[in-house]
């Protein structure tokens, strides 16, 4: 696989990852209770900082970590049944994220256990210090695990397609890229624009995003699918 | 102000507990600072949803933590719709 397809995949998984909104949905309630608890600007900007770095160490950890297994079992060249196994995980993920993302109510209440949102809910309004924003934002990214999968494995796998100087360089994309919807939150509360008007325009917008998510995945299916296994079977890439 | 009233929380997975209007006023207070609303202003605007509560609820003897949004919000909303839309959306965000 070539420099420019890795680093394509690696940049529209990245992409999907952060178009999954349970950290976005942190973060608003995070500067909220930050906001309405009548705390500094200062305050809002470090709680928020530490939640964004939070949640961008454990994507990085999750992405060095599949990378890291990747290539200890398969080495730089993974086998074929890999990538087929990686398809069918965005596919499945697709499908899933097309059928079950938002639960069917108001707001933007997402399909995950509602364990875990109540724990979120509540670690959230308990956030007070730095510390704690930094490990919500990890843990909010850990409670998506069930969707992120897909695009982080099929990430790494490309990854390890890289020459290894480029390997980090990978890491460091997929993360960075995967933490900008969550920066353009940061930007847009550091702006002034309020969390009512954010809010509104997820709710109103997420049926599109869950839409976009699940064909995101769909396309990224279809092009390494096309790419990496019909390509080198049928001998023309 | 303390009204005899039980608030049954949302799943019934907790004990109820009586009203305390100083909950509801601090949480109204919140959401209006959330979205930008002077503090002066947010408390006026919790004093007059309270109220509205308050007497919404003086002929109850139970009722349950979700029931007390709705009302507050409804009351909200005539006040500051932003606020009164993030109030709502509070429990389904995630």
């Amino acid at each position: 696989m070539s420099i420019a397809a890795s680093l394509a995949i690696i940049i529209l998984a990245a992409l999907i990852h952060s178009s999954f909104q349970l950290s976005l949905s942190v973060l608003t309630i995070l500067s909220g209770h930050t906001i309405g608890s009548k705390n500094t600007q200062k305050k809002l900007f470090s709680l928020t900082t530490s939640f964004i770095f939070g949640a961008g160490l454990i994507t990085l950890l999750l992405s060095s970590a599949v990378v890291l297994i990747l290539i200890n079992l398969f080495g730089s060249n993974s086998p074929q049944v890999v990538w087929a196994g990686g398809c069918g995980l965005l596919f499945g993920v697709a499908i899933s994220v097309w059928l079950f993302y938002y639960r069917r109510e108001k707001g933007t209440a997402l399909w995950i256990p509602r364990g875990v949102a109540k724990y979120l809910l509540i670690r959230t309004k308990a956030t007070k210090m730095k510390s704690e924003a930094f490990s919500l934002g990890m843990t909010s990214v850990a409670g998506e695990i069930l969707f992120i999968i897909a695009p982080l494995f099929i990430g790494s796998l490309a990854i390890t397609q890289l020459p290894a100087p480029w390997q980090l360089l990978g890491i460091l994309i997929y993360t960075e890229i995967s933490l900008s919807s969550l920066t353009i939150i940061w930007f847009l509360i550091g702006r002034g624009k309020t969390l009512g008007k954010i809010q509104k325009w997820r709710e109103t917008n997420k049926y599109f995003l869950q839409f976009a998510a699940g064909a995101g995945l769909i396309i990224l299916s279809l092009f390494v699918y096309v790419y990496e296994i019909l390509g080198t079977t049928v001998g023309g890439l | 102000m303390s009204l005899t009233v039980d608030i049954i929380k949302s799943g019934g997975n907790r004990p109820s507990e009586p009203f305390r209007r100083i909950k509801l006023y601090k949480s109204l207070v919140s959401v209006c600072m959330s979205v930008k609303v002077p503090q002066g202003q947010a408390e006026d605007i919790a004093d007059s949803v309270c109220k509205n509560v308050i007497n919404w609820l003086k002929d109850k003897t139970e009722v349950t933590s979700n029931d007390i949004r709705t009302v507050a919000a409804k009351h909200l909303k005539r006040l500051h719709q932003e606020a009164a839309y993030l109030y709502e959306q509070h429990h389904i965000i995630i």
